[in-house]
């Protein structure tokens, strides 16, 4: 969906009425909840909701984090790039749940929403795209939480804040745990030899067209797991750019030798079926990629599923990091 | 081309011959100085040490494998995009055509799209045949509909090309996984490709342009007028259809190597009529070479302003050649060819 | 061929009697899918049951949700197919549509330098869309006007600025982040989805004054289109009301654009589908607009029904559609001869 509209709160109210008096609740005042309730500060400000929600509508990253945290989901939006880093029976809620919304926040059905009877939505999408949504409108089904991502790391605090407003803080708490005490293992497993390397990560969203690659450094995608196992991406981007370009950079292929000539590892990204990125590959293949130390050395090695944004994925990512750095350990 | 030797005629070769001479020396500036430009500057006589003894420096690397493949790869697909931008012309009798109106560019993109959409990861080289069987399907449907008139031909064409974008709009939404792999395709640059197989396509482009100055000679007659060129015994319907031949082969192997940079197709044809006339050989001679020169300065251009290869050369043709074009059409006019 | 005249005081209009036929046939098609819209949604309505929300207090989804999406439908793509027709035929040509000539991409830089550059919100993005529009039909306007407004001249121009335009957007979204460049996407493909009374009222009451203003230029502009010879006999002050109907053209379409986003198709297609069903001379407004309402209405419809129940862009449809159908009816009239 194209432009924002430019709501206003008397049509939101109107329609409330309407709309509740049609799903015959027969209460007074339908957007606020009954029983106890909360106020909560989201994105878009401090927003009062149910203490214990009963009915949650999901959208965007808030889809993989309340599945996996068990919230009570009543719908929620399609998230095609979280499907291969669902366990089977996160996998199996995916499937059975309604879906009220597409991959784009202009993908949003509105009637479906309101017939789904929710007593809380929240919206998982980066906060420039929440233009893209009719918040009035949601608001008039139900209180409208949007909590959305900034920095690629930021899923640890991103999704704890998704699961407490939907009221799921203890199953979260659970995974969260679990993840923390096999990354601590893991860590000590690696304690004599990660922290003393100076690390590298190649991204996969280096464009061909460009003729770039991505560099990743600490706090991006592909290197925010591996840090908790101890690895250290050394340096920082040259231009800061806000988002993810706080942490990661598009050099043009040329530079290979100036930007990885210093690595001692170098790590790179490859898809949760095993299979190199076309970014990657484009990487990998070039004359420069063979001449750096790293790789003459033979320290290189792929990464899965860095594409982590809950704990409960996040774990299958640590999993994969340790199985490839593996030979360090030997050498 | 019948010509008559009176004395402006032969002027008027003179000048076609001189510009034409011009316009090499330029092209072989343009290319030396491409080598050298890049996210960091390696002067000439590197570049010719890196070309002709290399010692293995990254610098050498750089020369031997980036730099001297993409110029390469410029000059073919300048000279490809011209050419077909001419042809075009000559056969819609339209000022306005150019190979991606009759679907070339965006059957080629389209047909890349649903392959890996349809999880097809060929390499390069099967996507190369990927596009140009999509260029050559979606000229031959834009064809038969639109064969009637170069008007409906061109009508036909800009639907098709909305269809398929469309289409692919579609699924890139319904398909995020094709999305970067469209972003890929659906804007040209010459970066990056220097790892595809880039041989057989350059060679197939080679022929084409040996093809289209064979056949210029003939387009001459088409160009003044179907009922003229049967009065002169032209085979109108021939020489059109080896036309459509070549602008698909030109035009699909451009893209499938380079992505849609449309904006070549359509402004070399208007400046080589500034030099040429409107004698067909000497427009296709003069687009071989006009073509090269604007995507070599593009590219040179688009490596000066942001060092890190960010800008994709069809956003510069066409922050080049937009300015151009408008000053051609209002110092000009318009005029059909 | 035959025709009425419909007289009223001082006014009167003559119009040929297929076309009133038409115009009696498509709006009964405008008011059928109207109603057929009101009816899909989540859950369906009968027919009955929308009539009594219309006229009651009950049924809020279909008074405050499914009616200002359907009106918009209608109004929306009558504004689109009019102001498509007045472009075609101001600049002679089938490809002179508002979104060839860069008048969508102007619109689509401006919202797209509002969600990067700036913050994004609702009001920058609108405005930003408008001034956008604006700017770029401006751009072509002042750099065309010079030799007058001839056709080809202003398409070429609009071209080369809409190639510009294209390229910047692209340079933009190549630039963005990921996530905002995946909204921006979205954007590229208009929709109705989500549109209320308080989005819609105040472009209902802007295309409403423009229409009006057009259908009391229609009979002069129906003279301009007979020739430069014809208008300047009758006293059509040619110059003056061209200006004035591009003004109402670039209204309509940037109106539109920034409410809806860009939804592709409609002005290039309504004009001439509307021109063969209506059977008239020259590209006229009334069925150029109830063909852009009848499009636009089937677009919303499939879009909502396609992958139901997530909605797919209705730029998406539309470009598909449209498409189609104009290809079709090339098609058919090249089997007919």
């Amino acid at each position: 969906m194209p432009v924002p509209r430019l709501a206003r709160a008397v049509g939101a109210l109107v329609l409330a009425a309407g709309l509740t008096a049609g799903c015959g609740s027969g209460s007074d005042e339908p957007s606020a909840p009954t029983g106890a309730t909360r106020v909560f500060t989201a994105d878009n400000g401090d927003i009062t909701i149910p203490a214990a929600p009963k009915r949650v509508i999901a959208t965007g990253y808030a889809v993989p984090a309340l599945l996996e945290a068990g919230a009570p989901l009543v719908g929620i939006s399609t998230w095609r790039r979280g499907l291969p880093m669902m366990t089977p029976q996160t996998r199996a809620a995916y499937d059975t749940l309604a879906k009220v919304a597409g991959e784009s926040a202009a993908e949003t059905n509105y009637e479906a929403i309101a017939q789904a009877e929710p007593d809380l939505i929240v919206i998982g999408v980066p906060k420039p795209v929440l233009a893209d949504i009719e918040l009035e409108r949601l608001r008039a089904i139900a209180p409208v939480v949007a909590l959305g991502p900034s920095l690629p790391s930021g899923w640890r605090e991103l999704s704890r804040r998704q699961a407490d407003a939907a009221g799921a803080l203890a199953t979260f708490d659970t995974v969260r745990d679990a993840y923390r005490n096999k990354t601590r293992g893991i860590a000590a497993k690696y304690a004599g030899v990660l922290p003393r390397l100076r690390c590298a990560h190649l991204g996969a969203y280096g464009e061909i067209a460009n003729g770039n690659f991505q560099r990743e450094f600490n706090g991006s995608w592909g290197t925010n797991v591996a840090q908790d196992l101890g690895a250290d991406y050394y340096g920082q981007v040259k231009v800061k750019g806000g988002g993810s370009k706080e942490v990661s950079e598009y050099p043009s292929i040329e530079e290979l030798p100036s930007a990885f000539g210093e690595a001692e590892v170098i790590t790179y990204t490859i898809a949760a079926d095993g299979s190199t990125p076309g970014g990657v590959r484009y990487v990998l293949d070039s004359p420069l990629w063979k001449g750096l130390s790293a790789v003459k050395a033979g320290r290189v090695y792929p990464l899965r599923y860095t594409e982590a944004t809950t704990y409960g994925s996040a774990m299958a990512t640590a999993d994969a990091v340790d199985k490839a750095l593996e030979p360090l350990l030997n050498s | 081309m019948t010509t008559v030797h009176t004395a402006p005629a032969r002027s008027r070769s003179g000048a076609r011959t001189a510009w034409f001479v011009v316009a090499i020396g330029a092209l072989a500036a343009v290319a030396v100085a491409s080598v050298g430009v890049g996210a960091h500057a390696i002067a000439p006589a590197d570049v010719l040490r890196a070309l002709f003894t290399p010692t293995g420096t990254s610098d050498d690397i750089v020369v031997r494998h980036i730099r001297a493949p993409r110029a390469l790869l410029a000059v073919g697909v300048g000279a490809a995009l011209g050419v077909a931008g001419v042809l075009v012309q000559v056969i819609s009798r339209n000022a306005l055509a150019e190979p991606g109106v009759l679907g070339v560019t965006t059957g080629a993109g389209f047909a890349i799209t649903v392959g890996s959409a349809a999880g097809f990861t060929a390499p390069a080289a099967g996507e190369l045949a990927l596009a140009v069987v999509g260029a050559v399907l979606a000229t031959a449907v834009v064809y038969a509909v639109g064969r009637g008139s170069p008007l409906r031909l061109v009508l036909t064409g800009v639907a098709l090309s909305s269809v398929l974008s469309g289409v692919s709009l579609g699924m890139r939404l319904l398909l995020p996984d094709v999305f970067d792999e469209y972003r890929f395709w659906s804007v040209g640059s010459l970066a990056g490709r220097e790892q595809a197989p880039l041989l057989v396509p350059l060679l197939v482009i080679g022929a084409a342009l040996v093809g289209s100055v064979l056949l210029s000679r003939q387009l001459n007659a088409v160009a003044l007028g179907e009922t003229m060129a049967r009065s002169l015994g032209s085979n109108v319907a021939g020489v059109r259809l080896g036309a459509l031949v070549l602008i698909t082969v030109l035009a699909g192997s451009a893209t499938a190597i380079a992505g849609p940079i449309l904006f070549v197709g359509l402004i070399v044809p208007h400046l080589a009529r500034r030099v040429a006339g409107g004698s067909v050989p000497w427009l296709v001679a003069h687009a071989a070479v006009l073509g090269p020169i604007l995507l070599l300065t593009s590219d040179v251009g688009s490596r000066v302003l942001l060092p890190t290869g960010e800008v994709p050369v069809a956003v510069v043709t066409a922050f080049l050649g937009g300015p151009v074009l408008i000053w051609a059409v209002r110092r000009y006019g318009a005029a059909p060819l | 061929m035959s025709a009425v005249v419909l007289r009223r005081g001082r006014f009167s209009v003559r119009v040929e009697r297929r076309t009133l036929v038409f115009a009696a046939v498509a709006g009964l098609v405008v008011v059928g899918l109207a109603l057929l819209g009101l009816c899909y949604g989540a859950v369906w309505a009968s027919p009955a049951k929308v009539f009594a929300a219309l006229s009651g207090d009950s049924g809020v989804v279909i008074r405050q949700w499914r009616l200002p999406r359907v009106l918009a439908g209608a109004l929306f793509g009558a504004a689109l197919g009019a102001a498509g027709a007045i472009f075609q035929g101001i600049t002679g040509n089938p490809l002179g549509s508002p979104e060839v000539i860069g008048l969508d991409a102007g619109a689509y830089t401006g919202a797209l330098v509002a969600l990067t550059v700036l913050n994004g919100t609702s009001t920058q993005l609108v405005t930003g869309s408008v001034l956008g529009g604006l700017g770029a039909a401006t751009a072509v306007y002042l750099l065309s006007r010079s030799g007058g407004l001839s056709g080809l001249r202003l398409v070429v121009i609009g071209i080369s600025v809409n190639a510009m335009l294209t390229a910047v957007n692209s340079w933009i979204v190549l630039r963005a982040e990921l996530e905002i460049a995946i909204a921006a996407v979205g954007w590229s493909a208009g929709s109705l989805n989500g549109l209320g009374w308080d989005d819609v009222r105040i472009p209902f009451a802007v295309l409403g004054v423009l229409l009006v203003v057009l259908a009391s230029r229609s009979r002069a502009a129906r003279q301009a289109g007979l020739g430069r010879e014809v208008a300047v006999t009758t006293g059509v002050g040619l110059e003056r009301l061209r200006l004035q109907l591009v003004l109402i053209g670039v209204g309509c379409t940037a109106t539109v654009t920034a409410v809806a986003g860009p939804i592709a198709f409609i002005a290039l297609s309504a004009p001439q589908i509307g021109r063969r069903l209506a059977g008239a001379p020259g590209v006229p407004m009334l069925p150029a607009a109830l063909t852009g309402a009848v499009l636009l209405l089937v677009t919303d419809l499939l879009a909502q029904v396609l992958l139901a129940p997530v909605p797919l862009p209705a730029g998406v449809v539309s470009t598909a559609v449209g498409g189609s159908y104009l290809i079709w009816l090339l098609a058919r009239k090249v089997g007919s001869r």
